[in-house]
């Protein structure tokens, strides 16, 4: 017998499918999406539950959401295809489902974060940035546009033209955006690199000066440090709480609001180079986590060395618990902004800004990415009127769905802004309805092998089993279980989410969305009929045998 | 037949299948003869591509296993099992697949020639069996299959239509055929040029020329139902991404660091939409730009195509008295 050789494949001429976002464009769009420059967890968990470790609650959010970012690793390598989790759903669950909880409870409840964008990019980013240069340069201009901006109709007008620029930018190309896209995650590193090295290279006590002599150039102030970290006590800060594990355990859930975007590049599989290809995947969704998941930790630790935990418990006090003596200008200290207080620099001010600025516009990207090809896909599969699924000819981009869900936005930014208890009680199922979107599609890729037995079989994860039982149902399945424990917590735990006002009125809502969604889809399924079209063949698999 | 009181003005409407570009997909082309009786419809129209675009070598090795490469991944066949699983996940991605001894693969090395023939030695095989398939499936129905080839399938394999086509089956290719007894389906398979240089390209001007010829002999232009390969141009139904045709394989085209996009359809076909007003459009050719346009009256489509996940793409029309009535993108 001949020795062993390493056969190749043979080729012939025939066209071949190209596509245009290369796997690393994809790994930057995760990282962009999962907002490393303003985590709330730094915000929130210090004082909602003290006693928490923060690196501790970023790592447990972490182990978590590993086990979902595989899952959706063989989900996207099996069904590389744009409109991700409602593809997925759909494949495995039937498309009434599918269609119900993706529409219900991401392309309406992501409106939300349309409108928390603009609240970010007005009053963390552009606030903030020109007071700080209104305090370094001593241009008075530049701090009352900061305070306008930091005002409800300033961040109304600023959300509105955010999400202005982000649909004619999207409209205007897919490849404009991957260009943009480039910029932005270079400024964003520079901002969040210069944070890390101010924190690195102070101690609290000169930490506290800074900041006391940044308030009084801002508020006119005096003995800033003191006197918000009394206010704070006064409010009920344990500045010297005792370690509790079980709060660094439940402080994950709200790490996971930033890292559980680490898979919303399945939104787009259609357009990703290699997307069916394993390795590219893991290094897209597991290795953008696993960055986005560093980089909050190295944060973390920066903080606690540059302020110390009571200057992070005091900064948390402005936001959870609404310590004004806490604020600087009217502005909640994000770490980028203590940084900003941190140098005299209005270049350093600037670039931080610039930094925060282009990851708040990001964000509102991110939601008409996203949202706009799950609309497409449903607008194709009948589900929604065609009119959505339209992509036009001059822009070759869906320049219908980007146009609706920028209409729809409106109120939603006018809302979040003007409805005094909008973001208590109308607002707050947002962290448990996109969590449970990925939750369930967690679900779906452990049922992929036995639901799409086919799709499944051609799929690359395919030759991982252990035993007889493929992968993926194991890392499914306890995605399933961990993450289902976060969206619990989202739904009991008072601190977390829909529990915080003791009243059924932010479950209502939640409800209220599915159903408005299932009501869509049995209308939608109405309309087809009288055309003599089923809805569900658009999902449903035929048998080849 | 109640098939022939179809598709008239006050009558059922004549509901269509259409696919294409399964690329030699077995389980998908066994799901597009199922269409039949799932989608419960009266003909199912194929818009071409139907051959495979890689052959795997399985070579012989010591002891009586086998190597044989894979989506970037060699793989070593040690037992009957795992050759029998290896050959369904081949026959799911569209891949011919022969078993040779190291002597015999190395004389294929390198030798294109050798390795085209072999090529359509296996295709010819395999669609004259999908052919009889069709033909066993569909026996004592009222269905018909329109048949037709794309522009990465070639003649020499093709000719397996008209040598295997009975009954069930139709060479729908560069011909009108009634599809009831008022819409016809009229064929043309060919694409523009390509950067691939594939089998079957056209100019768009000889394009033009057979969408003439074919369309001389339809009486009513509306009640035409286009089963053209090749989308209309700068439609959205052709996006794709431009390449590089100086380099094999084409890479993508950059400027300013992004790859550049471009509309890889057929002018002939846009103008000959907008010119007949058919009834309907049916397109295919570029797999990613999955959509729908309208030319006039006339609604056009290209489902788009995921083969090689076993998935197939398809639309259902139901048409009636030269009309779309419902349409429906499918995922089976």
């Amino acid at each position: 017998m001949a020795e062993a050789v390493a056969p190749q494949v043979f080729t012939r001429r025939a066209s071949g499918l190209v596509r245009v976002m290369s796997p690393y464009s994809a790994f930057v769009y995760n990282i962009l999406t999962m907002g490393i420059i303003f985590p709330w967890v730094f915000m929130q968990a210090p004082t909602a539950f003290q006693g928490s470790n923060l690196v501790l609650a970023i790592a447990f959010a972490f182990l978590f959401e590993l086990p979902i970012a595989m899952a959706y690793v063989w989900l996207a390598t099996a069904l590389p295809r744009s409109g991700g989790d409602y593809v997925f759903q759909s494949r495995v669950f039937g498309g009434g489902f599918g269609f119900t909880v993706v529409f219900g409870f991401f392309v309406v409840w992501i409106l939300q974060w349309v409108a928390l964008s603009g609240w970010l990019l007005a009053t963390v980013g552009i606030a903030p940035t020109f007071i700080g240069l209104g305090v370094t340069t001593g241009i008075g201009t530049f701090t009352d546009i900061g305070t306008w901006a930091a005002g409800a109709n300033g961040i109304i007008v600023i959300s509105i033209l955010n999400a202005i620029v982000a649909l004619v930018l999207l409209v205007s190309g897919f490849r404009n955006y991957v260009r943009f896209q480039y910029l932005m995650w270079y400024a964003i590193l520079l901002s969040f690199g210069i944070v890390i090295l101010l924190f690195l290279f102070t101690n609290p006590t000169s930490a506290a000066a800074h900041l006391d002599t940044f308030a009084a150039n801002v508020d006119g102030t005096s003995n800033f440090f003191s006197t918000a970290s009394s206010a704070a006590a006064s409010a009920g800060v344990d500045f010297h709480p005792p370690f509790w594990l079980i709060g660094s355990l439940l402080a994950a859930p709200i790490a996971w609001t930033s890292l559980q975007w680490a898979t919303y590049s399945s939104e787009q599989g259609g357009e990703i180079k290699n997307a069916h290809v394993f390795r590219s995947q893991v290094f897209i969704m597991v290795g953008s986590l696993a960055a986005t998941a560093g980089l909050l930790i190295l944060l973390a630790l920066a903080m606690e060395k540059g302020l110390g935990s009571d200057g992070i418990l005091v900064a948390s006090s402005g936001y959870w618990y609404g310590v004004s003596e806490a604020t600087i200008g009217g502005n909640i200290m994000f770490p980028s902004f203590m940084a900003m207080g941190l140098t005299g620099s209005w270049i350093i001010v600037a670039l931080i800004g610039l930094g925060f600025i282009l990851n708040s516009f990001q964000i509102v990207c991110n939601c008409y990415i996203g949202t706009t090809r799950i609309m497409v896909a449903q607008g194709l599969d009948g589900l929604l009127p065609d009119w959505f699924a339209r992509v036009s000819p001059r822009w070759k981009t869906p320049v219908n769905a980007h146009l609706a869900y920028f209409l729809a936005a409106l109120p939603v930014i006018w809302a979040f802004n003007k409805v005094g208890d909008w973001s208590t009680k109308w607002a707050l199922g947002v962290t448990f309805a996109n969590g449970a979107v990925m939750v369930l599609s967690a679900l779906a890729a452990a049922l992929l092998p036995y639901r799409a037995k086919k799709v499944y079989e051609a799929s690359p994860g395919a030759v991982y089993t252990v035993g007889n039982v493929p992968t993926v149902t194991i890392v499914g399945v306890l995605g399933f279980l961990l993450g289902g424990f976060m969206v619990a917590c989202f739904l009991f735990v008072k601190d977390l989410g829909l529990a915080f006002t003791n009243s059924a009125f932010p479950y209502m809502i939640v409800v209220g969305t599915a159903v408005f969604a299932l009501i869509i889809y049995f209308v939608m399924r109405s309309v087809r009929s009288s055309k003599g079209i089923k809805v569900e063949y658009a999902f449903a698999e035929i048998p080849p045998e | 037949m109640a098939f022939w009181r179809k598709g008239k003005s006050g009558a059922e409407p004549t509901r269509i299948f259409y696919a294409c570009d399964i690329h030699g997909s077995e389980p998908t082309y066994r799901k597009f003869l199922n269409a039949a009786k799932f989608y419960e419809v009266d003909a199912l129209v194929f818009g071409g591509d139907l051959m495979g675009k890689l052959l795997i070598p399985i070579v012989r090795d010591a002891g009586g296993t086998w190597r044989a490469r894979l989506q970037s991944q060699d793989h070593h066949i040690t037992s009957a099992e795992e050759m029998t699983q290896f050959k369904r996940t081949l026959q799911t991605l569209g891949f011919y697949w022969q078993e040779m001894d190291p002597e015999e693969y190395g004389e294929y090395v390198g030798q294109q020639d050798r390795i085209d023939a072999l090529f359509d030695v296996l295709a010819k095989d395999r669609l004259a069996e999908w052919v009889a398939l069709a033909e066993e499936r569909l026996a004592g129905s009222h269905v018909r299959v329109f048949l037709c080839g794309g522009n990465d399938d070639t003649d020499e394999v093709l000719s397996a239509l008209d040598e295997v086509a009975q009954d069930r089956v139709v060479n729908a290719e560069n011909r009108s055929v009634p599809v009831d007894d008022e819409h016809v389906v009229v064929t043309v398979g060919y694409s523009t040029p390509t950067p691939w240089e594939t089998p079957r390209e056209r100019s768009d001007p000889e394009i033009a020329e057979v969408i003439e010829k074919v369309m001389a002999g339809v009486a009513d232009p509306s009640r035409a139902v286009f089963n053209f390969h090749c989308p209309p141009l700068d439609s959205t139904l052709d996006t794709c991404l431009k390449l590089d045709a100086s380099v094999w394989p084409p890479a993508p085209l950059m400027e300013n660091g992004q790859p550049v996009h471009y509309g890889a359809g057929s002018q002939a076909v846009a103008d000959a939409l907008s010119g007949y007003q058919p009834t309907v459009g049916l397109h295919g050719h570029i797999h990613e730009s999955r959509g729908m346009i309208d030319y006039g009256r006339t609604p056009a489509y290209n489902p788009g195509s995921e083969y090689g996940e076993g998935v197939l793409r398809g639309l259902i029309v139901n048409i009636r008295a030269g009309e779309v009535i419902g349409h429906q993108f499918t995922s089976g």
